[in-house]
């Protein structure tokens, strides 16, 4: 069955003729999706190379001559030393390549997973009523009422060294992600589900009683059939904004879980910069702070208005325009 | 009213309960073994027996739940693990810092972020408007520990106007709280100025908005007359939800600047297996998270008439 409307265009195509007039956020997708391509050729060239990785191995060690083991400022005598070296001497602009995989990783994955996670309860809980929606509040009221902090670093701890890690081990993706970033994706998803299953969950109430769903019903239609047929896309604008709102969450918290020592750690990522960074900028090198703050400030900044704008334009209610 | 109070109370308990049990599961499983903590390296077996059973680490773990739970009613959490102070007092010695500086950081933050959403709100469409909605999303897209790091280098290390780490206790904490309480205020504007500019301009476009035109009011009497009343609910409630988070202190900003409060407590705690002052912290963050949403509940339904509980 198709989607055609009364005016010949799907509700994504409206939705796009909307996004589209706002010439600010075309350019900020057209940044998101560079980054995207970085982010993939970063693991094309590193699957090519295969380790010992460049990024991990000082200029000097490489035998670029004039470069020595400690920090330079940018200069332009080598590419690798373009955005200058680290304290150890790495090359800067290497490690904030990788770390834009990094990064996409977290914001993906970790995202996925608590729109995956948020998505199946609301829907559930709001379609279901009963003794459903009861556990399923009664889960994310518990979870929002204790401390992030301890949370978190207790998932973290958990997930390193309990039985999640033994099971990590023996994943098939393992040898790409390493069990810090899986670390971190599990925690983003296991920790800010809470937000989108709640506003799934009252929008699934109010469609429920919709008349279409009721003529759905009346049909004989099943309950899976119309709450993935019916209910599901009239609720999946929220998933889309949330999405984008999570995958920002998501790059943030690597860096706070990566300087607490329970995030990243087998591969440079923003936050591991930015972390180093800490000691780094007393000795006044700031260039891998400006580097990887900067990269994470402009994937954040475009995902953030990207997101905005796709709120928007996904608005049912704002149909002129 | 009552009704809803009893009814919030009688719910609060499971979710309490649940707090309780996940915080006991959540250490036993990924803290370290607290006995080897506490002895050191090389302790004898006999040792190790005695701390247990002293601990009631020996016990199941069904009765050291129990045992959780008469703390918490009796609020007797016992002594820390790493140096015996009671935990009480551990926290009143850091309630102090932490509030000395979440409180004026958040009510700082958010006077000035309201101000700036109602004067945007006021001058909607201009060019005011569209700069500080770029820089507020500007704002909340730098890690908060690139503003930490970058406050911390550039004002205390480089141009010496503030101390770069330490805390005093009395008036001269001051001059040490001075700088986290800049950096917490531009952390939290830009989310509090997008959320603020909403909650106004939903009021904006009501009807009574236009009949007050209609009727002849300026603009600035409109502003302040009835819109800000009417974002008086929205804000309230904010500000309410906020308040447990202000006790508990930011642990990132205590950490950073060293001052002794709550948060930087908690952090030490849980990564030393502390778990006597990680249960009472976590159980008084969870009563307080869960208090203060009754409490802006009921708050929504005093300001606003139309809602009752």
């Amino acid at each position: 069955m198709s989607h055609q409307g009364a005016r010949g265009r799907s509700p994504l195509q409206e939705a796009w003729r909307r996004f589209r007039k706002d010439r600010t956020a075309v350019f900020f997708l057209v940044v998101f999706c560079l980054f995207a391509l970085t982010a993939v050729s970063a693991q094309f060239v590193e699957l090519l190379q295969g380790s010992p990785f460049t990024y991990e191995m000082t200029l000097a060690e490489q035998g670029i001559s004039a470069f020595e083991e400690t920090s330079h400022p940018p200069s332009t005598a080598h590419w690798q030393a373009w955005w200058g070296t680290t304290a150890a001497g790495k090359s800067v602009l290497l490690r904030t390549f990788h770390g834009t995989k990094v990064a996409f990783v977290v914001g993906t994955c970790g995202a996925g997973l608590s729109a995956l996670i948020g998505v199946t309860l609301g829907l559930f809980s709001g379609f279901l009523g009963g003794w459903v929606d009861a556990v399923v509040q009664y889960i994310y009221s518990t979870l929002a009422s204790i401390p992030y902090l301890l949370l978190i670093l207790a998932l973290a701890f958990l997930i390193r060294q309990g039985p999640i890690s033994a099971a990590y081990n023996s994943l098939a993706f393992s040898e790409y992600m390493s069990l810090g970033l899986f670390n971190i994706v599990l925690v983003i998803g296991a920790t800010s589900w809470v937000t989108l299953c709640r506003l799934v969950r009252a929008e699934v109430k109010k469609v429920r009683e919709l008349e279409y769903v009721q003529a759905a019903r009346a049909l004989g239609f099943s309950n899976p059939r119309i709450l993935f047929r019916h209910v599901l896309p009239n609720v999946f604008h929220l998933v889309i904004i949330n999405f984008s709102l999570t995958f920002v969450t998501a790059i943030k918290s690597e860096v706070i879980l990566t300087f607490l020592g329970v995030g990243v750690d087998k591969e440079p990522s923003w936050g591991q910069m930015i972390a180093d960074a800490k000691s780094e900028l007393m000795r006044g090198i700031w260039w891998p702070l400006l580097a990887s703050g900067g990269a994470l400030f402009l994937l954040a900044l475009a995902v953030n208005y990207v997101g905005d704008a796709l709120r928007d334009s996904l608005d049912p209610r704002l149909k002129d325009g | 009213m009552i009704n809803f109070l009893i009814r919030r109370a009688l719910y609060a308990i499971p979710v309490l309960l649940g707090v309780a049990l996940i915080t006991l599961l959540l250490f036993n499983v990924a803290g370290g073994d607290p006995v080897a903590i506490k002895l050191g390296k090389n302790p004898s077996p006999a040792e190790v027996e005695a701390l247990r059973m002293e601990l009631g680490l020996d016990q199941p773990l069904l009765w050291q739940y129990v045992d959780f739970l008469r703390q918490v009613v009796t609020l007797e959490f016992g002594t820390s693990w790493t140096d015996n102070t009671p935990v009480r007092e551990i926290f009143w010695r850091g309630v102090g810092p932490t509030l000395s500086l979440s409180l004026p950081a958040f009510t700082l933050g958010s006077l000035l972020a309201i101000t700036i959403s109602l004067l945007v709100a006021f001058y909607r469409g201009s060019v005011l408007d569209r700069i500080t909605t770029l820089g507020a999303i500007a704002g909340i897209s730098v890690s908060s520990l690139v503003y930490i790091l970058v406050g911390q280098w550039l004002l205390a290390d480089q141009w010496k106007l503030f101390p770069i780490w330490g805390y005093e206790y009395g008036a001269g904490a001051i001059y040490f709280l001075a700088l986290p309480i800049i950096i917490w205020i531009l952390l939290s504007v830009g989310t509090d100025v997008r959320y603020y500019r909403t909650v106004a301009l939903e009021e904006i476009n009501r009807d009574y908005v236009r009949t007050a035109r209609s009727k002849g009011l300026g603009e600035q009497q409109i502003l302040f007359r009835h819109v800000l009343r009417n974002c008086a609910v929205p804000i309230i409630t904010r500000m309410t939800i906020a308040i447990p988070f202000l006790i508990t202190g930011s642990f990132l900003m205590e950490i950073f600047f060293g001052i002794p409060g709550l948060g930087s407590t908690l952090y030490t705690a849980i990564t030393s297996s502390d778990l006597p002052v990680v249960k009472a912290f976590t159980m008084l963050g969870a009563v307080l998270y869960v208090l203060f949403n009754i409490l802006a509940d009921v708050l929504y339904a005093v300001f606003d008439p139309r809602i009752r509980l």
